[in-house]
């Protein structure tokens, strides 16, 4: 079980990996949402803000109305966050649950995909 | 727990769901299920087929309660059986499902080249075909979605138009339904037969359930399906015993490919035609692309799942569109579309997708009933009512029409045989043994090297290297 500060420093890791990433920008470009990660472990939220492709902030707790919501376990969010995990294989077993349309789906997979393509 | 800023609401459920079914081919489906039984009580069937549709989507409602997700048919299935069964039925599933564009593309080409004429018959068929395929290609691959909204008018002024169309016909045509019934065509083995092939009118109700993700409660999909099934029962079943009415015998006995057409010129002249090409235009556009939409990001997701080459993942950069997948499923559709042009075996397809169908709400029917034995506690928003009988039955007739359209024989109008149906069994056998062969002999390869790849890569996460 991932405690939150884990959490965050994965966040802090996972914001830095996207937004230098120049080809997961130009890809995101016009993709501006508000996700939320929830820990169904722990009960733990978590805030992130995309706006144009940029991770301009995270934080902890459920802020605003989300676009997509992603549940998993705090160990798989810790993961998935670090790059050490495959959501799309979680994803299609069930084991993480993405409330989305199925473009912002493929748009989350998109990001752990072109910066860790060998994950 | 937070909710989401954009749901779906149920308008949008049965515009999308009924949106997939209706294509040019069903106008043709509705003229070979009246050719089947009689043309006046060709209602009979389409609403058995109906019927028979809303027990399988009760089935799809239960799953999808128990799994919301996109991954829908493929998680059902691996939970219920085995990651190799999901893996061999769901791209079996999607590999025959996308070849019905070869019947589509056909006979939507028929239908523009009977209206507008560039260098004649054949090429103008030809040109058409490739062009309807490469202009969705070309929208799914700039990633351009048609919005809910659009979804909702589309749909519904297609099925209000066919309504009126309909009423009118029917009105202006009386139809004789106590002769019918007294002639020599109506019987219950010939209702069950023409049933089997009007399963193909409701061919892609289902592909309403990945959408499950994008809705505030579960059970507004199988709420969706039930409204469109029905919907659709009433819709098709005017319209192709208004049809049927409107087409002279001559007409009804030729065999044409574009019925729709010759009725809509009968009815209102050229504004009839002009009225029906737009509205096979939009049929054959909608439901293709909500098709390609849904079998692209399948094949992205079985990419990145390592059972389709890696190849398979790679993103356009600059509308994260699954491009790869997106083309391969649109040679795919073109080389079926060719062998389709070049046979002029459209009706063949029609066949196969209503027996493949029929396979499919088998193998939902028998999720439910393993998932039930495998999973009693999980927490199910919708349970189907009656214990196992639904699931069982289901099972059960969608068995009896899979075998019983084997074992007919195609005709036209005028009682000719056109091929024996043992052949779209020895086809759909031959795609099955090959996506098994794949599933068997490739996947494990794939998966193999996958695990090389991640093993040797230093896990990031601190303390966990």
């Amino acid at each position: 079980m991932a405690k939150k500060e884990e959490i965050l420093e994965a966040l802090a890791d996972y914001q830095v990996q996207c937004n230098e990433n120049k080809r997961l920008r130009r890809m995101q470009r016009d993709w501006s949402r508000l996700l939320h990660f929830v820990a169904e472990d722990t009960g733990d939220i978590f805030t992130m803000d995309v706006v144009k492709g940029e991770i301009v902030s995270y934080r902890p707790g459920a802020d605003g109305t989300p676009d997509v919501i992603v549940t998993a376990t705090s160990e798989d969010l810790c993961d998935m966050f670090w790059g050490d995990l495959n959501p799309s294989q979680k994803y299609l077993a069930g084991q993480i649950k993405v409330k989305a349309s199925q473009e912002d789906v493929v748009r989350l997979d998109a990001i752990t995909m072109i910066i860790w393509p060998d994950v | 727990m937070t909710e989401l800023r954009k749901v779906l609401k149920l308008r949008t459920v049965i515009s999308t769901s009924s949106g997939m079914a209706i294509a040019t081919s069903c106008y043709l489906a509705g003229i070979q299920v009246a050719t089947i039984v009689a043309g006046e009580l060709a209602w009979v069937s389409i609403l058995v087929a109906g019927f028979l549709c809303l027990l399988a989507s009760m089935c799809f409602s239960e799953l999808t309660s128990l799994y919301p997700t996109a991954a829908g048919i493929k998680l059902f299935i691996q939970n219920a059986f085995s990651e190799r069964a999901a893996i061999i039925i769901g791209m079996f599933y999607v590999l025959l499902g996308i070849s019905m564009v070869g019947a589509e593309s056909f006979l939507l080409s028929s239908v523009l080249s009977s209206s507008v004429s560039l260098l004649g018959p054949e090429f103008d068929r030809f040109f058409w075909m490739l062009f309807f395929i490469a202009f969705v290609a070309f929208i799914n691959y700039r990633g351009v979605l048609i919005t809910g909204l659009v979804q909702d008018v589309l749909t519904y002024s297609m099925i209000a138009f066919l309504l009126a169309v309909s009423v009118y016909t029917l009105w202006i045509h009386p139809v004789d339904m106590a002769a019918a019934v007294a002639g020599p065509k109506f019987s219950a083995n010939s209702v069950l037969s023409a049933a089997g092939v009007g399963v193909f009118l409701y061919v892609g109700f289902e592909w309403v359930t990945p959408l499950a993700e994008e809705t505030t409660d579960y059970r507004l999909i199988g709420r969706g399906m039930l409204f469109a099934i029905g919907l659709l029962a009433v819709t098709y079943s005017l319209f192709t015993v208004a049809m049927y009415a409107g087409l002279t015998r001559e007409q009804l006995a030729g065999g044409t490919p574009i019925p729709h057409i010759l009725f809509g010129r009968n009815l209102f002249g050229g504004a009839g035609v002009i009225l029906f090409v737009l509205m096979s235009v939009l049929a054959s556009v909608t439901s293709f692309n909500s098709g390609l939409l849904n079998t692209s990001r399948f094949a992205y997701a079985m990419g990145r799942d390592n059972v389709l080459p890696r190849m398979f993942t790679s993103l356009h950069p600059d509308h994260a569109s699954p491009r790869v997948a997106i083309l391969a499923l649109a040679l795919f559709a073109v080389a079926v579309s060719v062998v389709t042009f070049f046979t002029g075996l459209y009706l063949f397809i029609i066949l196969m997708a209503a027996a493949l169908e029929c396979f499919i709400y088998v193998v939902m029917a028998l999720c439910v009933i393993r998932l039930r034995r495998k999973r009693p506690e999980s927490e199910r928003s919708f349970k189907i009512p009656f214990g196992y009988v639904i699931p069982v039955f289901t099972a059960v007739v969608f068995t009896g029409l899979l075998l019983g359209i084997f074992a007919d024989t195609s005709r036209d109008f005028a009682g000719n045989v056109l091929f024996e149906n043992y052949w779209v069994a020895a086809v759909m056998g031959a795609f099955f043994v090959l996506t098994a062969a794949y599933a068997l002999a490739v996947v494990p390869v794939l998966k193999r090297k996958a695990a090389e790849r991640s093993g040797k890569r230093e896990r990031r996460r601190p303390g966990k290297g």
